[in-house]
């Protein structure tokens, strides 16, 4: 009786938190938890998929068997100019492309989480120092320079292309922590922590950090988005990953020949349907979040 | 003035903010003392430099855009000269700070016990389930109902005086020898500024804690202080023990205040106020008896050129010599020479 009674005082005097919030906005939002559940369940189930290929069996050239048509031979999605298998290569070329934009996620989120927060919470010279370069970085065009240092690197693989994106794709993180931060960093509650004797470094990542968690959460959801979206379009332009290593973005690169975008449509339309699906699907989910996050937009 | 057993020791204390390349005094010459067990209530009205005050004896300026001169002792450290981490040793652990706004004080995504929890981690060697036997004990002193659901929720679940107390409990966590309440009870309604002030005060015979309290409310200052000191426009005007001050105030701006305080058997009559305004920083008139604007009335020779602190009695003193020929526009009653 007692829980029960605590359970109905806390439910009628507080405001929905956290979860609850979030949970609210997607129900009543179809389409978001429609997007939310496919793209779970296509992440999960190509990275899934993917560890029971045999990927070199996959990549083997059979020539034989060009071209061949969805349905027949047993290739259910037809086979590439090489006679590789499209349905495999579709498996392993979104897993690595999820892979790809996700690690870039996490290492540009951490190293603009960290500078953005150093940069708001001090100010001053040091806020002005590193703006400064974050701003160079965001005047470069970035593809371009991307373009540039593949070229310039003689072998690289996933790790590299990894590597080459994050170095430009930290600022906006890095901008918007800052914006943030340097908000929160005035607040009281900072001013509180201080006099309780807590070190710079436990009041910026124990205490500010968590109450940037909302709008940080819709970045990094959007972020993924863009990433995904980077690292195809570099491999479609032929600057991304190698040929022999399968992503979203070589796989929609065969529809540079005029003959496979007319004729052999299987070769090329699977992951362009699917980069769309993911990034419509992620999109949506970013979106909900954000209204969640901003009691102004919210809808549920 | 300085004596063994005072707890803190503030002598000739400035802090000037940086406004446009030149540093302007907020605070200027300040010396105080705070003995222990005594209340000592600063009272002034916004912007004269009580909360600056208040910030500097914790250090929680800017060190970019501040400059702090003179000494603050406390335990023969000089806390003007310390670097951030021998302030982080002592601020908490020595010295509790109880903010004005109990909401924007509290980190609004940490749990109360959490935040309360902080400091211990910090200044003790409490193992985390002492620290949380300790938790529940300090919100069991600060008269909360059920100390083990509060310290589970987070500060938007609390009502503004229970967010209050959480925050002396924060304050009182690591027993400090020193308590610097700034404006406790401003963003309270009056019941629970009662209420609050009286736990402060029972608090206070308890602990046995120096407690600096900085308010502009004349009613807390006759219920809670022992010693009062009047800051105007950066300076100490007037200091003396409470009853003292209340029965025998001398300077000009601390008689305006005590005049301007609305009385119940008057109601028809106009309420009294202090002419003019504070000026502001970078207007602030920095010769002569820095009131002697809003009491055009009394005549120039009567404030000394360079106005100095003079006992006038026992514990009591009083800058400017203004005082002796002060009368309200209009009335009578010049000062008793």
């Amino acid at each position: 009786m007692e829980q029960q009674n605590n359970e109905m005082v806390k439910f009628e005097n507080s405001p929905p938190t956290g979860m609850q919030v979030v949970l609210r906005e997607f129900k009543k939002d179809k389409l978001a938890i429609i997007s939310f559940l496919g793209i779970t369940f296509l992440i999960i189930g190509f990275l899934v998929a993917a560890m029971f290929l045999n990927q070199e069996e996959i990549l083997k050239i059979k020539l034989l068997e060009r071209y061949t048509e969805p349905g027949v031979n047993g290739y259910k999605l037809g086979t590439d100019e090489a006679g590789r298998d499209m349905l495999g290569q579709l498996v392993i070329g979104a897993k690595n492309s999820i892979l790809i934009a996700f690690a870039i996620t996490i290492i540009t989120s951490i190293a603009g989480i960290g500078l953005g927060i150093v940069m708001g919470y001090y100010g001053g010279f040091i806020d002005n120092l590193f703006m400064r370069i974050t701003e160079f970085f965001m005047t470069l065009p970035n593809l371009m320079v991307i373009i540039v240092f593949v070229t310039i690197i003689p072998k690289y693989g996933i790790f590299e292309l990894i590597l080459i994106i994050s170095l430009f794709q930290w600022m906006s993180t890095a901008r918007l922590v800052r914006s943030k931060a340097l908000s929160e960093g005035r607040r009281d509650y900072v001013s509180a922590s201080k006099t309780m004797g807590t070190s710079d470094f436990a009041i910026m990542f124990k205490g500010i950090l968590p109450n940037l968690s909302s709008i940080l959460i819709v970045e990094l959801t959007l972020n993924f988005a863009g990433n995904v979206g980077i690292e195809t379009g570099l491999s479609f332009l032929g600057f991304g990953l190698p040929p022999s290593t399968p992503s979203l973005g070589t796989l929609v690169n065969y529809a540079r020949n005029p003959i496979v975008l007319s004729e052999k449509w299987w070769v090329w339309l699977p992951a362009s349907i699917l980069i769309l699906i993911l990034m419509l699907g992620i999109n949506y989910v970013g979106q909900a979040l954000r209204r969640a996050a901003d009691a102004k937009q919210r809808i549920g | 003035m300085n004596t063994a057993n005072d707890l803190l020791t503030i002598r000739n204390l400035t802090t000037s903010f940086r406004i446009k390349e030149t540093y302007h005094a907020a605070v200027e010459d300040v010396s105080l003392s705070l003995k222990k067990n005594e209340v000592l209530a600063i009272v002034g009205e916004s912007g004269c430099g009580k909360s600056t005050l208040a910030t500097t004896i914790v250090g929680l300026y800017n060190p970019v855009n501040t400059k702090v001169k003179g000494e603050i002792f406390y335990n023969n450290q000089n806390l003007t000269s310390l670097n951030d981490e021998q302030f982080n040793s002592l601020r908490g652990n020595d010295i509790g700070f109880i903010f004005q706004d109990p909401l924007s004080a509290l980190n609004p995504l940490m749990r109360i016990g959490e935040q309360i929890a902080e400091g211990l981690m910090y200044h003790t060697k409490l193992s985390k389930q002492q620290r949380g036997e300790r938790v529940l004990e300090l919100l069991n002193q600060v008269g909360i109902a059920k100390p083990e659901r509060v310290a589970r929720q987070f500060p938007h679940q609390l009502s503004g005086g229970m967010r209050q107390r959480v925050m002396i409990a924060i304050a009182l966590s690591c027993k400090p020898s020193i308590l610097i309440a700034d404006e406790p009870t401003t963003a309270l309604d009056v019941t629970i500024q009662a209420q609050i002030l009286d736990l402060l005060k029972a608090l206070q015979s308890e602990t046995e804690t120096g407690i600096i309290l900085i308010t502009h409310d004349l009613g807390v200052v006759a219920e809670m202080a022992d010693r009062v000191a009047v800051m105007y426009a950066g300076e100490v005007v007037e200091e003396a023990p409470v009853q003292e001050l209340f029965t025998n105030a001398k300077h000009p701006y601390t008689r305006s205040l005590l005049n301007s305080i609305p009385q119940t058997h008057s109601e028809n009559e106009r309420l009294e106020v202090i002419q003019g305004m504070v000026p502001s920083l970078v207007n602030l008139p920095r010769e002569g008896c820095r009131f002697s604007a809003r009491i055009p009335w009394i005549d120039a020779s009567a404030h000394e050129k360079t106005p100095q602190l003079h006992e006038i009695a026992p514990g009591h003193f009083v800058r400017c010599t203004c005082w002796k020929r002060f009368r309200f526009e209009g009335g009578e009653g010049g000062g008793t020479v």
